[in-house]
C-alpha cells in the first residue's frame, strides 16, 4: 500500500516538474522566432472576437470570411476568439495585444465599450470596430460603417417590390442602433414603393437562438408576412426554416432577403441578398495600419463606394421584369432620386 | 384573436412543450429515485449535438435520435458515478455536467465542420398523421399531425403513470426514493436502482436534446438549449413529481413561451424577460402554497451510503 | 491530523494535473503544441504586472460567492444562490449609484450597504420558504437565480439603459472603488474581500455562536435537543451568506464592472460552490483556492488566444478540474476509502 502511495506522489511530481519545465522553456524560443521575423519584414497580425459561432451561416461568419479575405490579400495572419460573454470581451483582446497583434478587429458596436477600455492602456494596438459610431474613433481606434440606411432601404425596395400580401417582417437580435435603422429604412422604404403596405417586427434579445428566430417567423407568417429580413445571425437562420417549412414542396410564396454575406443557395426561400463587403472595408483598415495612417478615422461602406451592393436574384422566384424594377430603384436610391 | 391565431398558439406551445415534457419525464425517472439531476441542460445539448450529426451524415431522424439517447446515458453515466458510488453532491455534478457537455458539443462540431460559412442543415423528422384522429373538426389536425416524438412523449405520460402507480416494479422504484434504507431491507438494490434511474434519465434527456435538432430546427448552434433543462426541472416539480402534473406544467410553460413570443411582435412595451420568468415565479408559488407535505421524494438529493451504521 | 490536511491539499492538486493532462491531449489532438500552450497560460496569469493585477481582480467575485456557499454549507444549508444574490448586490449598488443623483465616496458607502441588503434579502426569501414551509433551498435558489438573471436582463435592456446597446449607464468617477495602486486594476475591493474571509474564519471557529451554528449543520436534531434555536441559526446563516454574495456583487460593480450588461456574474454562484467544496468549506482555504481558479480564468483566455484551440477546450478543462476535485475529495469521505487511507497511515506511523 505504502508502495503503491508513494509511486503515486513520484509520478505526479514527475508530471508537474515536466509540466513547469515545459512552461519555462517555451518563451524562449518563442520570442526568437519572433525577433527572426521582425527584422525582414514584418507579419502583421489581425484577430477578431465575435459573440456569437463564426459557423453560424450568418453574421459571424460574414465577418470572419471578410476579416480572412482581406488578410489574405494584404498577407497578413489571423486568429479568432468566438462564442464570448459580453464579459469577456476585454479579457480576450487584452490576451490578443499582450501576444502582439497588429490590429483586433471587432465585429459589432457592442464591443465598443471593452474596446475603449483596452485601447486606451494599449496605444500600440488598432482596433476597427465594425458598425461602431461616428464619434467612437481615437487615435488607435477607427470604425467600419456599412450604411445601415442603405442596407435597410435596399432589403425595403426588394420587400415593397415583391410582396403580394403587403404585410413584411423583420426579427431583429438586439436593439442596436444600426438595427433599429435598419428596421426604420425597411419599412419607409416597403411604403415608399407601395403605400399600402406594413411591416411587423421583433427582437430576438439574441444572436444565438435559433429556435425564438422559428417561432416569430412562424407567428409573423400568421399575421401575413410574406417577405422577410432580419438582422440576427443564427436566429435568421431558424426564420428561414420556419418559411422554407411553410412553403413546403410546393410553390415558394413567402420569401426571405439574406444579409450580410450573399446567401443566395443557402435555403430555397431567399430571393436576393444585400451584400456587404467586409473584406474591402478591412482592407482599407489594414492598409492604414501598414502606412501608419491608423486611427481616427470613418471607414464607410456604401453604394457608392461599393461596399454595399445588391446580391444576386433567384431567377426561379424573380422575373426579368421585377429584377429591372428592382436595380433601378436601387440606382435611384444610390443617386438620391429614391422615391422623390 | 381570431381562430388562424388560437390555432397557431396551440400549434406553438405542443411544438414548445414537447422538448420540456420528454426531459421533465427523464427527472421525474431521475428524482423517483432520489436523484436530483440539474445536469438536464447539458445532457440535451450533447443529444442535441449527437441527434444533429447523425442525421446529417445518415439522413436518418429516427436513427438520430436514438444515437442521441444512448449519448445523452454516456453522459450521464458522469454524473451517475460520481454521485451513486463516490457519494458526491448531486447539484454539484449536475452544474459540472453543464458546464462539461455543452463544451464537448461546442468542441465536436468545430471539430467537424470546422470554420465554414456555410450552413450545415440536416432533415427533419417528417409528420405522422393518425388516420381517423386527425379528421376531427377543429383540433384534429392540430393534434394529431405531428412527429411520432410528439406522440411518444404522450405515451410516456400514460406509461409512467401506471408504471408507478400500479405495479410492483415501480413501487420498489419509488420506495428508493423515499426510503432507501427500508428499501434495502426489504431486498431491493438500492445502488442498482439508482444506476438504472439513469440510464433511464440520460436517455429521455438525450433525446429530448435530439428533438431539438430533428424534429424543431434543423441547425445545431451553441446555446440551442437555452435553458430548457431549467424549465423542465420546475416543471416537475410545479407537476408535484407525477407524469400527468408534470404534462400539465409543461404545456402552461410551453403556452407562457409561445404567447410571450407573440406578444413581442409589434409592442415591446411589456419587458419580454418578465414572461419569461413566469415558469419560475409561478414554481416558487405552487411550493409555497402547497408546502413541504408535496416536497418530492423523501430522500432527494441524499448521497447512500450502504455501509453506513 | 497533519495527514489529513496533507490528503486535503494533495487530492485537489491530483484532480487538477489530471484534468490539465486531459485537456493537453484534447490540444494535441487540434494540432497545437500543448506545451506551448502551457506556456501561453502560465504568461497570461503571471507574465507581467498588469496580469498579475487581473488574476486579482478576477478573484475578488470568486471568493465572495466562494466564501457565500462555505458560510451557508457550514450550517447544513447548501445555497446554490450565490449567483442571484450578487446580482441583486450589483443591481442595488448599481441603481443608488446612479439615481442618487450625486457622487462621492459616501455614495459609495450607501451603495454597498444596498448591495448587502439586497443580497441579504435574496438570501432570506429561500430561507424563510425552508423554515416556514420546508422547501429544499436547492431547488428554491436555483428559481431564485432565474429570477434574477432575468430581472437583470430587464434593467440592462429596460429601466436602467443608456444608449443603444443593452447596457445600463456607468457608475460615476467618484463612486467608484478606488484603486491601491493607481495603474493597476486592483480596488480595495479584495482588502474587503479577504476581511471578509478571515471574519468567517474567526466567527465559524473561534466564537461560540459560530460554534453552535456549526453544531447546528452537523447535527441538527442534537442542536434542538440542546436548546439552540436551529430554525433562527438557519435564518440567519441564509442571510449572512447573501449578504457577503451581495457585498461582492457590490464591490465588482463599483470596482470592476461598472455597468450591467449581458452575461454579467454567469456562473459565478456554481464557481463559488466549486471553490467551497474544493477548500473542503474552510474560509481561509476559500480564499486561496478562489484566486487559483482567478489564475485558471486569466491564463486560459491567453492559452485560447495564443494556441488557437477553440474556446470550448477551456470550459472541458475547467469543467474536469471540478468533477475531479469534487469527486477526489467525496471519496475521502467514503467509509471504504477512509478505512482504507487510516490503515495506509496507521502502517506507516508504526514503520
Amino acid at each position: 500500500m505504502k508502495k503503491i502511495f508513494s509511486l503515486l506522489l513520484a509520478v505526479c511530481l514527475a508530471l508537474a516538474l515536466t509540466a513547469c519545465g515545459g512552461a519555462k522553456e517555451t518563451p524562449a524560443p518563442d520570442s526568437s522566432a519572433g525577433a527572426a521575423t521582425d527584422t525582414p519584414a514584418k507579419t502583421y497580425k489581425v484577430a477578431m472576437i465575435c459573440d456569437s459561432a463564426i459557423s453560424d451561416g450568418g453574421w459571424g461568419a460574414a465577418c470572419y470570411n471578410g476579416m480572412v479575405d482581406a488578410a489574405t490579400a494584404n498577407g497578413w495572419e489571423t486568429a479568432y476568439t468566438d462564442s464570448i460573454d459580453q464579459s469577456a470581451y476585454a479579457d480576450s483582446m487584452i490576451s490578443y495585444c499582450d501576444l502582439g497583434y497588429d490590429m483586433i478587429f471587432a465585429p459589432g458596436n457592442q464591443y465598443s465599450d471593452a474596446v475603449v477600455q483596452v485601447a486606451a492602456d494599449y496605444p500600440n494596438v488598432f482596433f476597427a470596430v465594425l458598425n461602431g459610431s461616428e464619434t467612437l474613433p481615437t487615435a488607435n481606434i477607427a470604425s467600419i460603417l456599412p450604411d445601415a440606411k442603405q442596407i435597410g432601404s435596399i432589403a425595403g425596395i426588394i420587400a415593397g417590390t415583391m410582396s403580394k400580401s403587403n404585410v413584411i417582417g423583420f426579427i431583429g437580435g438586439m436593439e442596436l442602433d444600426t438595427t433599429k435603422a435598419k428596421l426604420a429604412n425597411f419599412e419607409s422604404a416597403a411604403k415608399t414603393i407601395n403605400p399600402s403596405i406594413s411591416a411587423v417586427s421583433a427582437y430576438a434579445g439574441s444572436f444565438n437562438d435559433t429556435a425564438k428566430g422559428m417561432e416569430l417567423a412562424a407567428s409573423m407568417i400568421n399575421d401575413g408576412a410574406d417577405v422577410f429580413f432580419g438582422d440576427a445571425s443564427a436566429v435568421d437562420s431558424g426564420a428561414r426554416q420556419a418559411i422554407d417549412q411553410k412553403n413546403g414542396t410546393g410553390a415558394i410564396g413567402i420569401f426571405d432577403i439574406g444579409q450580410p454575406a450573399d446567401l443566395l443557395g443557402q435555403n430555397p426561400c431567399v430571393v436576393c441578398s444585400v451584400v456587404t463587403d467586409n473584406a474591402g472595408m478591412i482592407g482599407l483598415c489594414m492598409k492604414d495600419v501598414q502606412s501608419g495612417t491608423f486611427g481616427n478615422k470613418v471607414v464607410y461602406g456604401n453604394l457608392e463606394n461599393g461596399c454595399v451592393y445588391l446580391g444576386k436574384f433567384n431567377d426561379e422566384l424573380v422575373d426579368a421584369d421585377t429584377q429591372t424594377k428592382i436595380t433601378d430603384y436601387v440606382k435611384a436610391l444610390q443617386d438620391g432620386t429614391f422615391g422623390k | 384573436m381570431d381562430g388562424s391565431t388560437i390555432s397557431d398558439l396551440i400549434i406553438a406551445t405542443v411544438r414548445m412543450a414537447t422538448p420540456l415534457l420528454i426531459v421533465a419525464l427523464a427527472e421525474l425517472y431521475s428524482e423517483r429515485a432520489g436523484m436530483v439531476n440539474i445536469g438536464l441542460d447539458g445532457i440535451m445539448a450533447f443529444g442535441a449535438l449527437v441527434g444533429f450529426l447523425v442525421c446529417y451524415w445518415t439522413g436518418n431522424p429516427y436513427l438520430a435520435v436514438i444515437c442521441a439517447a444512448v449519448a445523452g446515458v454516456g453522459v450521464n453515466m458522469v454524473y451517475a458515478f460520481c454521485t451513486i458510488t463516490l457519494c458526491a453532491n448531486q447539484i454539484v455534478y449536475g452544474m459540472a455536467i453543464n458546464i462539461f457537455a455543452p463544451a464537448l458539443a461546442s468542441f465536436i462540431y468545430r471539430v467537424v465542420f470546422g470554420v465554414s460559412s456555410t450552413l450545415a442543415q440536416a432533415t427533419l423528422m417528417k409528420t405522422v398523421a393518425i388516420p381517423v384522429l386527425k379528421d376531427i373538426p377543429l383540433f384534429g389536425k392540430l393534434l394529431f399531425d405531428q412527429t411520432p416524438m410528439v406522440y411518444l412523449s404522450y405515451l410516456l405520460v400514460i406509461i409512467t403513470a401506471i408504471y408507478f402507480n400500479r405495479t410492483k416494479s415501480g413501487l420498489n422504484y419509488k420506495a428508493v426514493g423515499e426510503y432507501p434504507k427500508a428499501a434495502e431491507t426489504m431486498g431491493i438494490n438500492v445502488i442498482r436502482q439508482k444506476y438504472i434511474a439513469c440510464i433511464i434519465c440520460g436517455f429521455f434527456a438525450g433525446a429530448g436534446g435530439a428533438y431539438l435538432t430533428t424534429c424543431y430546427v434543423n441547425t445545431y448552434s451553441d446555446g440551442v438549449v437555452a435553458g430548457r433543462g431549467f424549465i423542465a426541472l420546475a416543471a416537475v416539480i410545479f407537476g408535484r413529481w407525477t407524469s400527468p402534473g408534470v404534462m400539465m406544467a409543461c404545456l402552461l410553460f410551453g403556452f407562457f413561451d409561445a404567447l410571450q413570443l407573440r406578444l413581442q411582435i409589434g409592442s415591446n412595451l411589456i419587458p419580454y424577460q418578465l414572461f419569461q420568468m413566469i415558469p419560475y415565479v409561478m414554481t416558487l408559488l405552487a411550493l409555497t402554497l402547497l408546502g413541504n407535505k408535496i416536497s418530492g421524494p423523501k430522500a432527494n438529493c441524499k448521497p447512500y451510503f450502504r455501509e453506513e451504521r | 491530523m497533519l495527514k489529513k490536511n496533507f490528503m486535503n491539499v494533495l487530492i485537489p492538486m491530483l484532480s487538477i494535473l489530471l484534468a490539465f493532462i486531459i485537456g493537453m491531449i484534447i490540444i494535441l489532438c487540434m494540432g497545437a503544441n500543448p506545451i506551448q500552450a502551457i506556456g501561453f497560460l502560465f504568461r497570461g496569469a503571471f507574465g507581467t504586472v498588469t496580469n498579475l493585477s487581473n488574476t486579482v481582480v478576477r478573484s475578488m467575485p470568486l471568493i465572495f460567492c466562494g466564501l457565500c456557499t462555505c458560510f451557508a454549507y457550514r450550517c447544513g444549508i447548501f445555497n446554490l444562490g450565490g449567483e442571484g444574490q450578487f446580482l441583486m448586490g450589483a443591481m442595488a449598488a448599481l441603481a443608488v449609484s446612479l439615481l442618487i443623483g450625486a457622487e462621492g465616496p459616501w455614495v459609495t458607502v450607501l451603495a454597498i450597504v444596498a448591495g448587502i441588503l439586497a443580497g441579504g434579502f435574496w438570501g432570506l426569501l429561500p430561507g424563510i420558504l425552508k423554515s416556514w414551509r420546508g422547501l429544499n433551498e436547492m431547488i428554491t435558489t436555483i428559481m431564485f437565480n432565474y429570477v434574477a438573471v432575468l430581472f437583470m436582463g430587464f434593467v440592462y435592456t429596460s429601466a436602467l439603459r443608456e444608449g443603444s446597446v443593452p447596457q445600463t449607464a456607468a457608475v460615476p468617477d467618484l463612486t467608484k472603488i478606488s484603486r491601491i495602486f493607481p495603474n493597476l486594476r486592483i480596488t480595495w475591493g479584495i482588502v474587503i474581500a479577504i476581511l471578509v474571509g478571515i471574519a468567517a474564519w474567526y466567527f465559524l471557529f473561534h466564537t461560540s455562536k459560530g460554534f453552535q451554528l456549526r453544531a447546528v449543520g452537523f447535527n441538527p436534531t442534537a442542536s434542538q435537543f440542546n436548546g439552540f434555536s436551529v430554525k433562527s441559526y438557519r435564518l440567519m446563516a441564509f442571510v449572512v451568506s447573501g449578504a457577503i454574495a451581495g457585498l461582492g456583487g457590490a464591490s465588482d460593480i463599483l470596482g470592476t464592472q461598472f455597468r450591467l450588461i449581458s452575461g454579467y456574474g454567469s456562473g459565478y454562484g456554481f464557481d463559488g460552490v466549486a471553490i467551497a467544496l474544493i477548500a473542503q468549506l474552510d474560509p481561509i482555504a476559500t480564499v486561496i483556492v478562489a484566486y487559483f481558479f482567478a489564475v485558471l480564468r486569466v491564463g486560459s483566455t491567453t492559452m485560447q488566444v495564443g494556441s488557437g484551440v477553440p474556446t470550448s477546450v477551456i470550459d472541458i478543462i475547467q469543467a474536469l478540474v471540478i468533477i475531479f476535485a469534487v469527486a477526489g475529495s467525496a471519496m475521502m469521505h467514503l467509509p471504504t476509502v477512509k478505512v482504507f487511507f487510516s490503515n495506509l497511515f496507521g502502517k506507516k506511523e508504526a514503520a
